[in-house]
């Protein structure tokens, strides 16, 4: 293996060398990690999303939103930004919201939402007319992915899916969960996750690597089912982490986006939306990304072409999150079946790209797959958002709801003629 | 030009929604006592806050209100805050010209001691080559050395917390008294 030109410590050699260039009070040192053992994982350093750097994207970190939900009138003005195909409109439905990420309606009505670092769950109810907004369950350990099911709200948290039975009528004091399962890893790192509910019940979701790139450990780097009988099953394998999946309406299948690997440069590998079409494919994480581009550390001899290819590249660090099959009547009718895909955007680049959503539209094996910019306005600046998209939802009348967790907030998309 | 534009793009932007600075100058008249009439103060023990970053103020502000930093005056104080006055007393003391440097020539040799651990655990990525501090990131130079040992020691103690991920506790974390002593003392006047 061929080692960084530059250690992680200087040396005092390097400094001093440094310091007799007169070098100013940032040194150039590039940080490398050596995550091809055990011991990286086991005791992960504090900066694990890190990899080793390169000139071009050196020092680069994830960015830290603003302090508290943007107020409605700013949210309103960064709106009239954002700029979507004719006919289509975008408005506040809710603010308020910290952290806002995956949304789940309850048969009542009641929009079900997780958050990130923020440990709560929210709920927004209407009534007569007037939309509020609740933290119903605090101190959960990232609990990003909810779900809905014959009156129980699905929460999970890292290691655990919790149940709360008859949700929408206890909003006000929730009931002691149940823990429906929890053979899971403890890594928050990539730990965070979603939750799709099919027809019958099963719960797909992610089990992401704890680090940016290495051998993943045990039980990591897959999506997994489990049935409502608590039996589990790896239904894609070699998933580095993903953090949004829809079931597809026409086939019942799953489709997946995936986050591709960081430091390797600005505009590569891309990362993906996957498609299941045979239970326990291997989509290529650590060996190959993007379907064609060998790990230069990790490929270890591996071929591309033995791993499912993505349906679509989607783009260097746009960050895809949630996703939906678009089912509802509103929009027009060349929308059936697309699908649309919340970019969250980047970090790990010099200029950031994503933040915005995406429109997919490919027969049902995959094939004939097109993406086109549905919604975009979100960066500001070659580092600074005003919000960041995190899930989409459809609604009853049709139109989407948007989950926004750099602004606490929640937009609706709707269309008319 | 188009980065010009770009550039004009976001300050427009930027201005048309910040917060209130005049409702936060009024809002700070709690604040002088401790931090000093133009936010920067005569106890070396507390921060300077003129020329902060907005948004770090702000972090700051919502820890103390939340009780993820503890602090017996400045906890009672936050919890009255709302999410706007928090948001305007970021702006107002953001607003605000920045101290000087303390006059007098630092030791050199802790002075260069400071300068070396600050480029080893690579300070200026976040905080910049002057240290003046981006977005969460706080400008750290031209602050009272005795305020900086002792954010520094928190933040190694998890006794305060980071805003965001692999920040200021992982950082610290590998900090010796040594180097919190010599980088404090750079930090105060980094040249």
């Amino acid at each position: 293996m061929k080692k960084a030109s530059f250690p992680r410590r200087a040396s005092a050699v390097a400094v001093a060398a440094a310091l007799a260039l007169g070098a100013g009070p940032a040194l150039a040192q590039l940080k490398s990690y050596d995550s091809s053992k055990p011991s990286f994982w086991q005791n992960p350093p504090p900066d694990w999303f890190l990899g080793d750097e390169t000139e071009e994207m050196k020092g680069l970190a994830p960015p830290v939103g603003p302090a508290t939900p943007t107020p409605l009138a700013e949210l309103q003005e960064n709106l009239k930004r954002i700029k979507l195909p004719p006919g289509f409109k975008i408005e506040v439905w809710a603010h308020g919201i910290p952290e806002a990420r995956q949304m789940a309606w309850g048969d009542n009505g009641t929009l079900f939402v997780g958050s990130f670092g923020a440990t709560n769950v929210y709920a927004v109810t209407e009534r007569d007319g007037k939309r509020s907004v609740a933290t119903i369950l605090k101190g959960l350990n990232m609990p990003t992915g909810v779900a809905f099911r014959n009156g129980a709200l699905y929460v999970v948290a890292i290691d655990k899916i919790l149940r709360y039975d008859e949700a929408e009528r206890q909003l006000e004091n929730m009931p002691k969960p149940v823990v429906v399962y929890d053979d899971l890893p403890p890594y928050v790192a990539h730990g965070w996750k979603y939750l799709v509910m099919d027809k019958e019940g099963a719960m797909y979701f992610n089990v992401g690597v704890p680090f940016n790139i290495g051998i993943p450990p045990t039980s990591t780097a897959h999506i997994r089912r489990v049935h409502p009988n608590g039996m589990a099953e790896l239904v894609a394998l070699g998933v580095r982490n993903s953090v949004g999946g829809d079931i597809d309406p026409r086939t019942g299948q799953f489709w997946f986006t995936e986050n591709a690997r960081d430091w390797l440069s600005n505009d590569l590998p891309s990362d993906k939306l996957n498609r299941i079409g045979r239970v326990g494919e291997h989509f290529g994480y650590p060996y190959c990304h993007q379907g064609d581009l060998p790990d230069p550390k990790f490929a270890m001899g591996q071929k591309c072409e033995s791993f499912t290819p993505p349906v679509l590249n989607l783009g260097a660090h746009v960050a895809p999150l949630g996703m939906k099959f678009y089912t509802g009547d509103m929009f027009p009718a060349e929308y059936k079946n697309s699908i649309l895909i919340a970019e969250h955007g980047s970090w790990n680049r010099r200029e950031y790209q994503g933040g915005r959503i995406k429109r997919v539209t490919a027969d049902p094996d995959g094939k004939n797959a097109k993406q086109e910019i549905f919604a975009e306005g979100w960066i500001t600046g070659k580092q600074d958002y005003a919000g960041r998209p995190a899930d989409i939802l459809q609604a009853k009348d049709g139109s989407i709801l948007v989950a926004d967790d750099w602004a606490g907030a929640i937009y609706r998309i709707s269309y008319a003629k | 030009m188009r980065h010009v534009l770009a550039a004009l793009a976001a300050t427009v932007s930027v201005s048309a929604w910040a917060a209130d600075i005049e409702a936060g100058r009024q809002r700070a008249e709690a604040c002088v006592t401790c931090h000093g009439t133009e936010g920067i103060t005569a106890d070396p023990a507390i921060p300077s806050l003129a020329g902060q970053k907005e948004r770090y103020l702000q972090w700051q502000l919502v820890f103390f209100r939340n009780g993820r930093r503890q602090s017996e005056i400045m906890g009672p104080l936050a919890a009255t805050l709302s999410d706007e006055e928090l948001r305007n007393l970021g702006a107002y003391f953001a607003s605000l010209p920045r101290a000087n440097p303390p006059a007098g020539a630092p030791d050199p040799v802790l002075h260069e001691r400071g300068r070396q651990a600050a480029a080893r655990h690579r300070c200026a990525s976040c905080h910049l080559d002057d240290y003046g501090g981006s977005q969460a990131a706080p400008a750290v130079a031209h602050q009272t050395r005795t305020y900086t040992e002792k954010a520094l020691r928190d933040y190694r103690g998890n006794a305060r917390p980071s805003v965001g991920v692999a920040a200021m506790n992982e950082v610290a974390a590998g900090l010796s008294d040594e180097e919190i002593v010599a980088l404090a003392l750079y930090l105060e006047n980094p040249g």
